[in-house]
């Protein structure tokens, strides 16, 4: 096989091969380290790369399988990881000129557990700032190039980790969620992105962004690969203490997983009300498919939802400025221009507007609850918009102009404020050849249903064994 | 909706938050406080009094120490 059919593999189809000892994990790491090597320099998705460390622990997992210590499905398979999550030894910079040279002395809970799981830390993606924002532009180390279109945005904040997976530069990766920020990348290039259910994967380790609404999740080219992922990251975690005590099923007894006689919910009005048409009919595509293998289909509405927007933005602005308030005094030239903005803004919301937006949180959660009381899941879209060109501030919808960013959020950020788990899975190619993104959001520590769905849909995806352009 | 003066948000940098900011990024944040104020107020049609405060709000322990 070469080495650029390796990078190629998915992280299951890998594990496969390393199981039984078709493939050498030094072998795999070498070929993924060749292809960014070689790519990335034009795709900036990586801004710290590990070369020496991710060869010599290859090379430690390549003895322990040959000596019969076989770990599980992420035994010498190279992850990376975005670059808020803290890793001992080497910088974690958070995409910030301000702690371009931080070097933790302590590694992220999620960091431990793949490395207990054999995992080869590739190196440190690229992302939004401090991420806070979804467009993945960053001012100090590039914006990383959407493998769809090198002129469209590759979404964030979690960007390095939707460029580096879709470019077959890494298999698997980890991003942050505080308002869609692994979801909107994984939806704009192409690939498979996770927020668990809040309090399913410990956050201990990894710069916060908005503690009350940030998540850890997987983002992989199918959603086998994210299941696996998500059974090593989830769990307890007494250094978090917003972890769930309750137990972490198999998500492998999902899949393959049959969705006949699921219930699916199509959240029409809020999610549906200025949608780009193709992807309105992609998302509905989708849904027809689902139909077709014996799930059935029904429109539900959230008459509150809409109060989720300013509620996040009440929450993330308090508690991202509340974070950064000593850079800010000391510091703040230091920041890109975007992200000095919406910190400075934060300083002016009020604590009663924090404090309802909080409260608010409970009445959209038991809203949400109601609806996933009727139906299994619930169906709309990741973005109402595929990936806008880089240069772009605004964008008009339906006769409805507003900015990207805003776009880019409307339809993830209410699903941080309720806290519920939602998946993104590819569902279509515009006629522009990008990427429109599915969004499935289940009960609470239900992460088992969304995947069964969006294993069914990929079977029957337009996406289904297409890469992007350029990637060989 | 009132746009808010850039001048009372130099006033409340200055006096109250003690976080410096420069006229443009008051700027921006005087629009984006006016987008969003229609919104925040619409949160009082929630029935708020029945519902606790959410107790999601602990901060992790890596904010101590990255500094």
């Amino acid at each position: 096989m070469s080495a650029d059919a390796l990078t190629r593999l998915t992280i299951a189809e890998a594990a496969e091969m390393l199981r039984r000892r078709a493939l050498s994990p030094v072998e795999l790491t070498r070929a993924c380290l060749a292809r960014i090597r070689r790519e990335d320099g034009d795709r900036r998705a990586f801004i710290t790369v590990l070369d020496e460390q991710a060869l010599a622990a290859a090379a430690a997992a390549e003895q322990e399988i040959a000596a019969g210590r076989y770990r599980g499905p992420l035994h010498g398979v190279p992850i990376a990881l975005k670059d808020l999550v803290m890793t001992r030894g080497v910088r974690t910079t958070c995409g910030s000129r301000i702690l371009k040279d931080w070097i933790p002395e302590a590694d992220a809970t999620v960091a431990v557990r793949l490395a207990e799981a054999g995992a080869i830390l590739l190196g440190k993606l690229n992302m939004h700032e401090f991420a806070y924002g979804p467009t993945g532009v960053n001012p100090h180390y590039g914006t990383p190039r959407n493998p769809w279109d090198g002129t469209r945005m590759p979404g964030g904040s979690s960007s390095g980790s939707g460029v580096a997976v879709a470019a077959g530069l890494v298999p698997g990766a980890l991003g942050t969620d505080t308002g869609g920020s692994v979801r909107i990348p994984a939806a704009l290039c192409g690939i498979v992105g996770l927020k668990p259910t809040y309090g399913r994967v410990s956050r201990a380790g990894v710069i916060p962004l908005a503690w009350s609404l940030d998540h850890v999740g997987p983002m992989t080219r199918t959603v086998a690969d994210a299941a696996l992922l998500l059974q090593v990251l989830a769990g307890r975690d007494p250094a978090d203490p917003s972890t769930a005590d309750g137990p972490v099923p198999d998500y492998g007894r999902a899949l393959p997983g049959e969705v006949r006689g699921l219930r699916l919910g199509l959240l029409t009005e809020y999610f549906f009300a200025h949608l780009e048409a193709e992807v309105r009919k992609a998302v509905l595509a989708a849904a027809r498919s689902l139909q077709a293998l014996g799930a059935s289909v029904e429109e539900v509405a959230l008459p509150g939802i809409h109060h989720a927007g300013p509620a996040s933005f009440a929450i993330i602005a308090s508690e991202a400025t509340a974070y950064h308030e000593p850079y800010l005094k000391s510091r703040a030239a230091e920041y890109g221009a975007d992200v000095r903005a919406r910190l400075t803004t934060g300083q002016f919301v009020l604590a009663t507007q924090y404090l309802k937006a909080q409260r608010a949180r409970q009445l959209l959660r038991a809203e949400v609850d109601a609806a996933l009381g009727r139906v299994d899941a619930l169906l709309f879209p990741t973005t109402p918009i595929p990936a806008p060109r880089l240069e772009a501030r605004e964008a008009t919808v339906e006769g409805l102009t507003e900015d990207v960013r805003w776009w880019l959020i409307r339809c993830t950020r209410p699903i941080n404020v309720t806290g519920h788990p939602a998946l993104s899975v590819p569902c279509g190619l515009t006629t522009d050849g990008l990427p429109i993104g599915l969004q499935i959001v289940g009960r609470y520590f239900d992460e088992a249903t969304l995947f069964r769905i969006g294993h069914a849909l990929e079977t029957t995806s337009p996406l289904r064994g297409r890469r992007p352009p350029g990637v060989a | 909706m009132t746009a808010i003066p850039i001048q009372l948000l130099q006033a409340i940098s200055q006096g109250l938050s003690q976080i410096p900011a420069t006229p443009e990024d008051l700027a921006v944040a005087a629009a984006q406080l006016t987008a969003q104020a229609a919104g925040l107020a619409r949160l009082d049609e929630l029935d708020l009094l029945t519902v606790e405060p959410a107790t999601m709000l602990l901060p992790p322990r890596e904010a101590s120490r990255v500094r």
